[in-house]
């Protein structure tokens, strides 16, 4: 079992995607704004942090810089959760320090893989 | 939110929507509003209270211009808002709810924001749509707006920069920052323009002098995380370089996001030297009132 930490502002979203990954096993922290995502991700180290790039307070960009400046979250997989067009996703979150990229909306069959793929792939590095 | 301030027909067989001005609405509520408009939108841009309020002094929103549309059950189905500089307007935050789109209430909005434009006397509209929102183009180019450039958002991530040049460099203060502000070239987008610029405050600056002596500036915008809104006093290549080594030489940590930056503008070229990266585009719109 995994924690995995989700910022997401969009209640519908996030409830999907954390029944999804608690129904394969993981432990799941949600938080609706970026403030409350660094708070929850500096408070609980998780396995993996699944960041939308959108949100209400602060850039989800921002948010990702910040975390990458924190020492205890250096190496915690984060991957941006975002509806944005693939291609430009992928140059965006390269720059900022992401390590993959979830469309939304999701393919709830294949998510948990998704997810969990990139938790494989940290733990082997 | 109390009253209405006005009501008119829908083209089609929908009942006709209301139009509640923005101003009797709290920020609170206008963000939630814009928020569950943009909700499936490419890009969506969420606010909070805070961001809205901030927004709408930044970019001099005139909330008795702007509207939410309601229908006949009093459930919004859009917002759009209304800048006002001058014999100058602005159309912003301009959305629709996902299951309210398909009955013209976007065209409504706008019809009703030029209206509004007019009755403050403006002879002149201008948007920006993000490139990709199809049917917000189709609808800007069928009331008569025409496209007028291609603008792009871009990022840089906080990291040291490795720059060659060498420079001398010293922070200019308030006044300073507004004269350089007041000698800039025209042509900068409406978030950009000065009058954005200095109702944000918070602005810093920095003078650079080139070992050749020549010498420019650069303004920005500066919260706890981010920089913004750089306003580069120069286009000349080495200046340009010169400018944003300093600016990210004294702010290392700081993310950095600007946003409408012509395409075609040759400072592109200089900003990708020191690691920013496109976002997305917008494509500017004007209209003669």
């Amino acid at each position: 079992m995994s924690l995995i930490v989700i910022i997401e502002d969009n209640d519908q979203s996030s409830r999907l995607a954390a029944r999804l990954l608690q129904r394969d096993g993981h432990e799941v922290l949600v938080a609706d704004d970026g403030e409350m995502g660094l708070t929850t991700v500096l408070a609980n180290p998780p396995d993996l942090i699944l960041m939308d790039l959108g949100l209400p307070d602060l850039d989800g960009q921002t948010v990702v810089a910040m975390m990458r400046q924190q020492m205890a979250l250096q190496h915690v997989p984060i991957i941006a959760f975002t509806a944005w067009p693939e291609t430009t996703a992928r140059e965006m979150v390269r720059a900022y320090g992401c390590d993959g990229v979830i469309s939304k909306p999701i393919d709830t069959r294949r998510f948990a893989e998704q997810v969990g793929s990139f938790i494989r792939a940290a733990t082997q590095e | 939110m109390t009253g209405q301030s006005s009501t008119f027909r829908s083209p089609d067989s929908s009942p006709a929507p209301s139009l509640v001005r923005a101003s009797e609405y709290s920020f609170s509520e206008l963000a939630r509003i814009y928020n569950e408009t943009r909700v499936d939108y490419i890009v969506p841009m969420p606010m909070n209270a805070r961001r809205m309020e901030e927004y709408v002094r930044h970019y001099d929103v005139h909330l008795e211009s702007s509207f939410v549309a309601l229908n006949d059950h009093d459930e919004e189905m859009g917002i759009g808002m209304l800048g006002l500089r001058g014999r100058r307007s602005w159309i912003t935050r301009l959305g629709i709810m996902p299951d309210q789109r398909g009955h013209h209430v976007g065209q409504f909005l706008v019809s009703k924001l030029i209206e509004a434009a007019r009755a403050q006397a403006a002879d002149q509209m201008q948007l920006e749509v993000i490139e990709g929102n199809d049917p917000g183009t189709r609808l800007f180019l069928k009331v008569g707006f025409e496209e007028v450039r291609r603008l792009l958002v871009i990022r840089r991530p906080p990291g040291e920069i490795t720059g060659t040049l060498t420079f001398e460099t010293e922070p200019l203060g308030a006044d300073a920052v507004r004269e350089c502000l007041a000698s800039r070239a025209p042509g900068a987008s409406w978030l950009d323009e000065n009058a954005s610029l200095l109702n944000m405050g918070r602005l810093g600056g920095l003078q650079v002098t080139l070992p050749s002596s020549k010498a420019s500036w650069i303004v920005f915008y500066e919260t706890p995380f981010q920089l913004s809104h750089l306003v580069l006093g120069s286009e000349d290549d080495l200046i340009a370089l010169a400018l944003l080594q300093a600016v990210h030489q004294a702010k290392p940590m700081l993310d950095t996001k600007l946003e409408n930056l012509p395409l075609a503008s040759p400072l592109w070229s200089i900003f990708q030297k020191v690691g920013y990266v496109e976002s997305f585009r917008r494509i500017e719109m004007r209209l003669t009132l």
